[in-house]
């Protein structure tokens, strides 16, 4: 993995001057089909830059946990790495996208609110992680790639 | 000679229209766009008070129409939040006839659809338009449709009421089942043919079939359940607090802006659903009924609108064409593509840093303050929006059989000229910001990196190589022809030179003037003497000459 490109990836990320709106982008790391770097060493590398929480969305796991678990690191004013293994369900879709176009989730009837509204923190980002075969034939979403600014191509 | 007869006075409504029909149609001294939407303050007498109060306004117009339809709405906002909204627009031709027709449609109550490519701009649109009536910051209420979207989502549902983790963890499972769910929209059919029951008859049926099912599934028949609205009730009976929070009333609510996403994308049930929201006269229903709830009905507020929008059925890989009995049902527009002329424009906006507040300060990683230099961001938008233009053509060729889409955005032009401020690749000869290769490095990062297709990363590669280096890629800059790297160059020299070295290099310039001035007075005083010297020439000539 370059660092540099990781480096440059992160700060782009991180970029506080902007005129585009929401200011703040999603990034998304491939790993293309021919890399074996593991998960684990890509997460340790980011976390030497950034506080970041690693949450895996698979089989075991539901939307709505996801969200309050992404809910919960944001709270925390930390980054989120999110690795994804299933194809992504309506409700966390919605929020991803949400969360591209506003930088903030909009959840209906939560914790007690009738429209509840999660900003993302200043000091916040979400990067997806997935693999570019994944991306390619499990994701039904065809715009999946809309949702993110700055992409890590890893080959 | 003015015949008094034909002379007609203009009535005060009259001037009035033609006053805002002017501002909607103002422009700048260079041809720029300046109106397009106008605020006003009104004062009213209230009915009930008599007392005299301020109310506030939008005219929204298209300003490139000779004679634009213009719409009056009531706003929350005030004139300063106005004025920042309408700076975060940029005036394309496009961006204000989806404007206009929000501000027609929503005047109306009629529910409006747009089918357009993404690079229109029709989600950050329906914000700004949200925004314009409630003031800054205030977003519309989203709802996405994708393949799994469940119409529970979209009308309402039931939910267990839950303790334990392990509790919570059974019943999601079975709640996502195919089975759980066919069987709970069944209860509500069977509920709906039940037309003898009151409708608190019909939720005791609802809880004793949802106990029954739950009993079938093997989890606890004595859960609770607890009822839940989905967007499209909560937004007919949303109320807007003054503290800027939303709360729910079905009944009283005053209703607010339901943006539906890509509903291109929505299965049939979807749409079925949808098509509920149809009322008279092509106008949106005024309640719904929602058998998952007995029957009860929801009333849409006064205020509550909605704008469906979606992409082309050729950025989809199944081409899903708007569902017929949903385009019948709503004011149906069909957008193209952003016309060269607006990409271009959108892409000097972004370059010459139009569009917020520059930074007061050189930010970390910034080796040539680029904000401040316009004429070198109109050089950088052209080739970039050059490149945006290509790469979004070999895009439609490239992905025909592929599920995954790139339709490119302006965001990706914004997110290159954004990045280009402070993060910058320094020439290693000159000292100063190396243009050409801070270029490259940003276009891979938000362009070309997404790509799967490894030839055609390349080719982009090669291209925008080319269009930076190659002779192809040459324009006239000050009368020759040049390359944009040797252009970029030029620009960041003459940005970059400190104040000494511009002084300098003026003294140099004024010496070598003044060299070549007195050379000229030289080359002339002898010419005047060979001339003299020349027995040829008449003694009168001489004279003259001496003189």
């Amino acid at each position: 993995m370059d660092k540099n490109e990781l480096n440059t990836f992160i700060h782009l990320l991180q970029k506080v001057f902007t005129q585009k709106q929401p200011p703040f982008d999603l990034g998304l790391i491939v790993r293309e089909s021919k890399n074996k770097i593991e998960v684990k060493e890509i997460f340790e590398e980011i976390k030497k830059f950034v506080d970041i929480e690693r949450i895996v969305y698979d089989e075991k796991i539901f939307d709505e946990d996801v969200i309050d678990k992404i809910v919960d690191t944001f709270s925390k004013n930390r980054w989120v790495f999110l690795e994804i293994k299933k194809d992504v369900g309506s409700p966390l879709l919605n929020q991803l996208k949400h969360l591209a176009n506003y930088n903030s989730f909009q959840l209906i009837d939560y914790q007690g609110k009738d429209i509840f509204e999660v900003k993302m923190p200043e000091n916040s980002r979400l990067i997806v992680f997935a693999e570019r075969d994944f991306i390619e034939n499990k994701i039904t979403y065809p715009h999946f790639y809309r949702l993110f600014g700055p992409t890590l191509s890893l080959k | 000679m003015l015949n008094p007869e034909t002379i007609r006075f203009k009535s005060p409504e009259e001037l009035k229209e033609e006053e805002i029909e002017r501002k909607i149609k103002e422009r700048g001294p260079e041809g720029e766009i300046l109106g397009g939407i106008v605020f006003e303050e009104e004062k009213v007498i209230d009915p009930e008070t008599k007392e005299e109060k301020i109310k506030r306004y939008i005219y929204i117009g298209n300003p490139y129409e000779e004679r634009p339809i213009i719409t009056k709405l009531e706003t929350d906002a005030n004139q300063e939040e106005i004025e920042a909204i309408k700076r975060e627009i940029i005036p394309m031709k496009e961006s204000f006839e989806i404007l206009e027709a929000m501000a027609r449609t929503y005047k109306h109550r009629q529910p409006l659809l747009i089918e357009g490519p993404t690079a229109i701009g029709k989600t950050y649109l329906a914000e700004k338009f949200t925004e314009l009536r409630y003031g800054k910051g205030v977003k519309p209420l989203d709802f996405y449709c994708s393949g799994q979207t469940d119409v529970s989502e979209l009308m309402a549902k039931w939910v267990p009421k839950v303790e334990t983790e392990e509790e919570k963890k059974k019943w999601n499972e079975f709640l996502e089942s195919v089975e759980a769910k066919e069987k709970i929209s069944q209860i509500a059919k069977e509920v709906e043919q039940e037309e003898k029951l009151s409708q608190e008859q019909k939720l005791a049926l609802i809880h004793k079939k949802l106990q029954e099912l739950a009993k079938s599934a093997g989890l606890s028949e004595k859960t609770q359940w607890r009822f839940q609205y989905g967007a499209v009730p909560k937004a007919m009976g949303l109320i807007k607090n003054p503290d800027g929070s939303f709360s729910f009333d079905e009944q009283k609510g005053m209703g607010f802006t339901l943006h539906i996403e890509e509903v291109g994308l929505a299965e049939p049930q979807v749409i079925d659903a949808l098509l509920k929201l149809r009322g008279k006269r092509g106008q949106l229903a005024e309640e719904i009924q929602l058998w998952e709830n007995g029957g009860r009905k929801v009333k849409a507020g006064p205020k509550f609108w909605v704008f469906f929008s979606t992409n082309p059925p050729e950025e989809y890989l199944a081409r899903n064409e708007v569902d017929p009995a949903l385009a019948r049902g709503v004011v149906f527009k069909r957008m193209g593509e952003l016309s060269e002329e607006s990409l271009r424009l959108a892409a000097d906006y972004y370059f010459t840093y139009k569009l917020s507040e520059k930074p007061k300060e050189k930010p970390e990683g910034c080796i040539l303050d680029i904000y401040n230099h316009p004429e070198i961001g109109r050089e950088i938008s052209k080739v970039v929006s050059a490149f945006h233009n290509d790469l979004s053509k070999e895009l439609k060729k490239k992905e025909k059989d592929r599920t995954q889409r790139i339709p490119l955005t302006l965001d990706d032009m914004a997110r290159v000229a954004d990045a280009l401020i402070d993060t910058q690749i320094r020439n290693k000869e000159t000292g100063w910001l190396d243009l050409t290769e801070t270029l490259k490095k940003l276009i891979r990062f938000y362009y070309l990196d997404r790509l799967a297709d490894e030839d055609l990363k390349m080719t982009m590669e090669n291209n925008l190589n080319e269009l930076l280096e190659g002779d192809t890629g040459k324009i006239e800059f000050e009368g020759k022809l040049l390359t944009r790297k040797e252009i970029f160059d030029i620009l960041v020299e003459r940005a970059s030179i400190t104040e000494e070295e511009k002084q300098r290099r003026e003294e140099e310039k004024k010496k070598a003037k003044e060299r070549e001035l007195k050379q000229a007075q030289f080359n002339a005083e002898d010419a005047v003497n060979s001339l003299l010297k020349n027995p040829k020439i008449p003694e009168s000539v001489k004279k003259l000459l001496q003189e």
